[in-house]
């Protein structure tokens, strides 16, 4: 272990006295941006070994928990055009739209069930959600190393009240960069997802995993969400993120 | 015993029709009496009224000291049931029963089990001589057999009271005297009042008593 | 028991052919009783299923009737707290253009937000289409069917299939099969699932939905939900549980279940007249043997239970085949039926099978014991009162007595003076009814004695037309009262029935003309689907300025009519512009001033009303009638009532401006064209077609059409009542056999004795044929009689509870010139056998009989 190591080390034991929250506010503080673009490649192998892809542009505006975004969908041909627009809320439940260009028309996702598989992937809609660090008591459990990197190893629980397909879930955040690196979702002490980050890279100052791996352990299925042409903070128009905008095509 | 006390008889149609005019008559258990007198004289009625098979316009009818006119029909019914046994001239048996069946009709009209009806109804046959013809059916047999089951059937309950009408009327000479000794044969040996209409003075004859009609009167009551 | 063996069986056995007709007479009346209402119920139940199955984890369906409602409602309700999972649904039934699968039933739901409520049980390897919905929705062509369906018609993933939508015929993708039972097993297995954006766009529905269906709150539950939804939503809307849309039906299709109640009791009584024939005829056939068991003691008692024992096992052994034949004859109708009903009602059912309910089976076969007892009740009875005397007596008939006959006399004379007592006094259904049974009965109780009477008169006619032979026919009937009266009665009832039958039914269909002739007198009927009463397809409004500016078109008038609640019961929304309506067909309402009433009416200040919805729910001009639409609670005075036949609960016509403002809908069913004088009907027809072609489905229905399009369901909703008519008569045909074969059975030494005086063999047929020939007079005049009284309580049956419907008094003289002949024709030909019988039977045996 090297001497940046061993002081990453004792702020850790610090931050532990402190306060567990602070490490999970931490990370997001340091992915905080006023938008998001990159080019996203989608692979789901099942159980079965098929897999499936799909491919969209996304664009974000705004930062965390009052955020807008749009997901337009490339490929395959069957599904190109469609797009998806999501209004976060701080307070409640996101909006989302789904414009369909045959219907020339959009139709709002009445989303009852948030652990409802996101379009066939094995990310949960509850999964995708952005979550506020409020609705979850934490506990920092210790430290391991993972994938090479030493890493807090966190215990979060939803809160009374916030509801939650899970009962707990684990998480690991790299020490160096403030990066989760891998999430462990449980139901009744039951693993059910397993969320891997990897190909870590700085873009406009933000270390972003630019591969991420969803292990649904119960059906056994993966899908690998991979992050190409990412960029932070370039200018967009709110105007965009506007049902209006949906309709006109843009 | 049966006595008749000032019977009468009318029937009512477009023209009235006195068929018995105060008739008193009185026959004694075991009595074997032959009621004679032309057509119309009303020899069938005056048998109908003792058999309980028709009510008297006035008069009583009593059987064993019982008036039939108290009673209503079913317990005529009874009684009929109980004591009188009917051998008609045309026999009237049911084409579609078996002699053994045409014989144990009474007895299961009168709630008798299966096995001793049929007991008593082979042992009436025999009692006529006709144990041959058990599972026949009339159609089968000849007029004077087939009067032999209706005796046997009249029989069947051993009734004190035995009503005959015209028992050889429709039968030839030869039978009807077969049958005839039949019926004097049967009343030796049960002991049964027995009452035959009969035109056949040689029937007539036979028995102990002759009682003559002559328009619903009883014009002579003679005894041998 | 013993007795039922040895006398009974022998009989059975003996006279197969009449034991045979008896027990048919049974199982007629219980297959008919058992058939018709598992049918109905099978068409009940299968609508129920394809609710329940449909309706999956739904606890809470939130309708505003046919129209729907707007889109935005979805998100009022999903706001609603109580409300755990709220899902969007349409529903339309669409042929499938492929023979011999008929229609489909396309369920249409949001599916990114539908599986909470529904199981979408796919077949392995497809869940990916459930799970990733993305290119489904993507694709609007997208469709799933049932297993069931895709079998069927030879489909698998990927397959095209063509589906008539407002397009025109539209080909769809099958991207998902779904698995046998649950959810893909309603309808009969005839479903598919599309996007219920994709359904809005290719019904012509517009943004709207047909339903919500809701799941609550487990915390909070189904009963409280409802509540709150109700006060959130108003009254427009009905918050109910998916069982609630089977009494709709059952209360929409209640016509059908009362004809159906008639048609089976009407069978019942055909059943006990055929008991009571049969063992009138077996009582008289075997009156020497009753004679005989009297005079060996046999109470009365024990001969009425005798004959009592021989019904009650005809009835358990009819009865019990009666079922099974009534099973059979519910499979052969079911088919027929459900789809009889569904263009009848326009209602989402799909029946080929049948359910059989043991309740109804077992109450069949008690009925048809209880028909048979009743039918063998009286000729027990009469057994049971032979005179042993006169039984034994050889070639005697045992003669009405005159007091028994004034008994009934006067016994007939009380229940009519009860019977018009009942009709003027009350106007209760109860006074209604029991006037009708007792005006029967009171004709029943004098017929052997107008039988006789008739007969008196008719014996100089027949002696005029052969002297010996017609003499000797009148005197058989005159004779022998009672062997005769049965058969004249149930010819009576029989024609009686024919003429009510007939006189409702010339009734209707002259009423029915007179209201297509003024209603429906466009040329041209534009409509979404090829039969009028089909309701899955709507036009959008756009499409009424097109139509117009089509060359040789006068006018056109745009039609709505969603089927609406009224109180509880759904009844036909009428919605037209008035004002433009009563310039081509303008009718008189039946009270109160027309200008007024159409006036206020094309303001939008009233409604005028079908005169059976006034008859059926007691409205008068002046009433108000409440209509909960979704926008609003309509009130509105009743200003008039019309003869209409819309539909059988009713209709209301109402100004469209009335109702696109309170519905929001502003879609047409139908639009009414009318063409220029001179302009070629095909012509125009052809340009519309042309019009639209390949861009929407559009049908041009000419006036021709629709009216034989009505006229056919009318015909098919009488077809039954001539079935009827059929039997009854064959079953009075049937008594006219019997009773000659018993009459020659009586008067064989008669018939033997003319024959050895020199009789030749003619004049005895003659004789047989003149008797039977007379029956049918006799029977012919007392039955067209009864007729005229039967005709007065059908038409006011049809008024009063089945239809609401005023139909005119009419004596069908046609139908009664026709019957003339066909009963004396039908009784001369069932005279032919017992004639013949009589004359080849053997002299000698004859007049030896005895």
């Amino acid at each position: 272990m090297n001497k940046f190591g061993i002081v990453l080390a004792l702020s850790a034991g610090l931050i532990q006295a402190q306060d567990a929250r602070e490490i999970v506010t931490e990370v997001q503080r340091r992915a905080r941006a006023e938008s998001q673009r990159y080019e996203g490649s989608l692979r789901v192998i099942d159980s079965g070994g098929r897999v499936t892809d799909k491919s969209w542009q996304y664009d974000r505006l705004g930062s965390h928990g009052n955020s807008k975004a749009i997901l337009r969908f490339t490929s395959p041909p069957e599904v190109r055009g469609v797009k998806l627009l999501v209004l976060n809320h701080p307070d409640r439940a996101s909006d989302q739209w789904m414009w369909t260009p045959a219907l020339a028309r959009e139709r709002r996702i009445a989303l009852q069930d948030r652990s409802t598989r996101f379009f066939g992937t094995d990310f949960s809609f509850e999964d995708l959600e952005e979550r506020d660090v409020e609705h979850y008591d934490y506990r920092l459990l210790g430290q391991e190393t993972l994938e090479g990197h030493l890493c807090w190893r966190l215990e979060a629980r939803p809160r009374k009240g916030k509801s939650s397909q899970y009962t707990r879930s684990l998480l690991w955040v790299r020490q160096d960069i403030y990066v989760f690196v891998q999430v462990e979702n449980f139901v009744d002490n039951q693993l059910a997802r397993r969320l891997k980050y990897g190909d870590f890279e700085r873009v406009a100052g933000i270390w972003t995993g630019r591969r991420l791996e969803m292990h649904d352990v119960r059906r056994n299925s993966r899908t690998i969400l991979t992050f190409d042409k990412l960029d932070y903070n370039l200018p967009m128009q709110e105007e965009t993120f506007t049902l209006q905008a949906l309709r006109r095509g843009l | 015993m049966i006595e008749l006390a000032g019977v009468s008889k009318h029937f009512d149609g477009k023209r009235k029709v006195v068929a018995l005019d105060t008739v008193d008559l009185r026959v004694e258990r075991g009595e074997m009496v032959a009621i004679v007198g032309p057509s119309g004289s009303g020899k069938s009625t005056l048998l109908n009224l003792i058999g309980g098979l028709d009510r008297p316009t006035a008069g009583e009818v009593r059987i064993d000291g019982v008036s039939l006119a108290g009673l209503n029909d079913d317990s005529i019914s009874r009684v009929r049931r109980d004591k009188i046994g009917f051998i008609f001239q045309f026999f009237n048996l049911l084409p579609t029963l078996s002699c053994l069946e045409n014989v144990g009709l009474p007895l299961h009209l009168r709630g008798w089990s299966s096995q001793r009806v049929n007991e008593r109804s082979r042992e009436l046959l025999n009692l006529v001589q006709l144990s041959h013809r058990l599972e026949h059916l009339p159609e089968e047999l000849s007029g004077g057999e087939r009067q032999r089951v209706a005796i046997a059937r009249a029989l069947s309950i051993y009734p004190p009271i035995l009503l005959a009408d015209e028992p050889t009327g429709n039968l030839d000479t030869r039978t009807g005297a077969e049958i005839l000794a039949l019926i004097h044969d049967l009343h030796a040996r049960l002991g049964s009042t027995v009452l035959v209409v009969t035109h056949d003075m040689t029937v007539a004859a036979s028995c102990t008593r002759t009682v003559s009609l002559l328009d619903g009167r009883v014009a002579e009551d003679r005894r041998q | 028991m013993k007795l039922f063996r040895l006398l009974s069986w022998q009989y059975v056995r003996k006279h197969k052919l009449r034991s045979v007709l008896t027990l048919s007479g049974i199982t007629l009346g219980v297959a008919i009783f058992v058939g018709m209402h598992t049918v109905n119920q099978s068409v009940l139940s299968a609508f129920q299923h394809t609710v329940d199955r449909v309706a999956g984890a739904t606890e809470l369906e939130i309708s505003a009737g046919e129209p729907g409602f707007e889109e935005e409602v979805l998100e009022r309700v999903q706001a609603e707290p109580c409300v755990s999972a709220a899902a969007p649904i349409i529903e339309a039934i669409v042929d499938t253009g492929s023979p011999g699968q008929g229609s489909l039933l396309v369920l249409a739901v949001d599916m990114t937000g539908d599986r909470s409520l529904r199981e979408y049980d796919l077949e392995s390897g497809e869940s990916a289409i459930i799970d990733d919905p993305l290119v489904f929705l993507a694709q609007p062509d997208s469709i799933m069917v049932s297993r069931q369906f895709a079998q069927r018609n030879g489909l698998r993933i990927g397959s095209g299939l063509a589906l008539e939508t407002m397009e025109g015929p539209k080909r769809f993708t099958v991207r998902g099969i779904m698995r046998t039972g649950g959810l893909a097993s309603a309808y009969g297995g005839s479903l598919a699932v599309m996007d219920i954006y994709a359904a809005q766009l290719v019904f012509g529905r517009g943004r709207r939905f047909d339903r919500i269906d809701v799941g609550a709150d487990a915390g909070i539950g189904p009963e409280k939900c409802r509540e709150r939804l109700e006060a959130l939503l108003g009254p427009g809307f009905k918050v109910e549980p998916p069982s609630a849309r089977g009494q709709y039906f059952a209360s929409m299709s209640q016509a059908f279940a009362i004809s159906i109640s008639f048609a089976s009791v009407f069978a019942l009584l055909i059943g006990i007249f055929i008991i009571y024939n049969s063992f009138s005829i077996a009582v008289s056939h075997r009156r020497a043997e009753i004679g005989i068991l009297r005079s060996m003691g046999a109470t009365r008692g024990q001969i009425r239970n005798l004959f009592l024992a021989e019904s009650a096992v005809a009835g358990v052994i009819g009865s019990a085949i009666g079922v099974g034949a009534g099973i059979l004859l519910a499979r052969g109708m079911i088919t027929y039926t459900s789809t009889y009903l569904r263009d009848l009602y326009g209602t989402a059912q799909r029946a080929e099978t049948v359910t059989t309910d043991p309740p109804l089976m077992l109450c069949g076969w008690f009925m048809g014991l209880l028909a048979s007892l009743a039918g063998g009740w009286l000729p027990a009875r009469s057994a049971s009162r032979v005179d042993p005397v006169k039984a034994l007596q050889k070639g005697k008939y045992q003669l009405l007595s005159a007091g028994e006959n004034r008994a009934r006399r006067l016994a007939a004379f009380a229940l009519g003076c009860i019977s018009a007592a009942c009709l003027l006094l009350s106007s209760s259904p109860w006074a209604f009814y029991t006037g009708y049974v007792l005006a029967v009965l009171a004709a029943l109780l004098l017929s052997p004695a107008l039988a006789l009477w008739l007969a008196r008169a008719l014996r100089p006619v027949l002696r005029w037309l052969r002297p010996v032979e017609g003499a000797l026919a009148a005197d058989s009937l005159i004779q022998a009262p009672r062997r005769t009266s049965a058969t004249v009665a149930a010819l009576m009832l029989s024609l009686a029935l024919a003429v009510g039958f007939a006189g409702v039914a010339r009734a209707s269909y002259r009423s029915i003309h007179g209201w297509i002739d003024v209603a429906l007198n466009p040329d041209l009927f534009v409509t979404a689907s090829p039969r009028i009463t089909a309701r899955s397809f709507r036009f959008e409004p756009e499409v009424e300025t097109r139509l117009r500016a089509v060359a040789g078109v006068r006018e056109v008038q745009a039609v709505r009519t969603p089927r609406v609640l009224l109180g509880d019961t759904p009844v036909l929304l009428v919605a037209v512009d008035i004002g433009r309506l009563i310039r081509t067909s303008r009718r008189e309402p039946l009270e109160g001033d027309g200008d007024t009433a159409y006036r206020l009416a094309a303001e939008g200040k009233g409604a005028i009303i079908s005169d059976n919805l006034a008859l059926l729910r007691g409205l008068k001009k002046g009433d108000t009638i409440e209509l909960a639409a979704p926008l609003g609670v309509l009130r509105l005075p009743v200003l008039g009532s019309l003869v209409e036949y819309s539909d059988q609960q009713g209709s209301i016509l109402i100004d469209r401006s009335l109702y696109t403002r309170y519905w929001g809908d502003t879609s047409v069913n139908t639009f009414r064209v009318y063409l220029e004088p001179g302009a070629a009907e095909a012509a125009v027809r052809q340009s519309i077609l042309e019009g639209f072609a390949g861009e929407r489905r559009v049908f041009v229905l000419t006036n021709r059409e629709v009216r034989s399009y009505i006229l056919d369901l009318t015909d098919q909703w009488f077809g039954l009542t001539y079935v009827q008519l059929a039997v009854a008569v064959l079953v009075a045909i049937l008594g006219i056999v019997n009773t000659l074969t018993v009459s020659i059975i009586d008067r064989r030494r008669e018939l033997g004795v003319l024959q050895a005086v020199g009789a030749v063999r003619r004049q005895i047929r003659n004789t047989i044929w003149l008797e039977a020939v007379s029956i049918g007079v006799v029977g012919l005049l007392l039955g067209l009689a009864l007729g005229a009284l039967n005709l007065y309580f059908s038409v006011e049956m049809v008024r009063q509870d089945i239809a609401g419907i005023r139909l005119t008094y009419a004596y069908p003289w046609l139908t009664a010139a026709v019957l003339i002949p066909v009963i004396l024709g039908a009784a001369w030909l069932s005279a032919l056998g017992p004639a013949e019988s009589a004359v080849r039977g053997s002299l000698s045996e004859a007049l030896e009989y005895e």
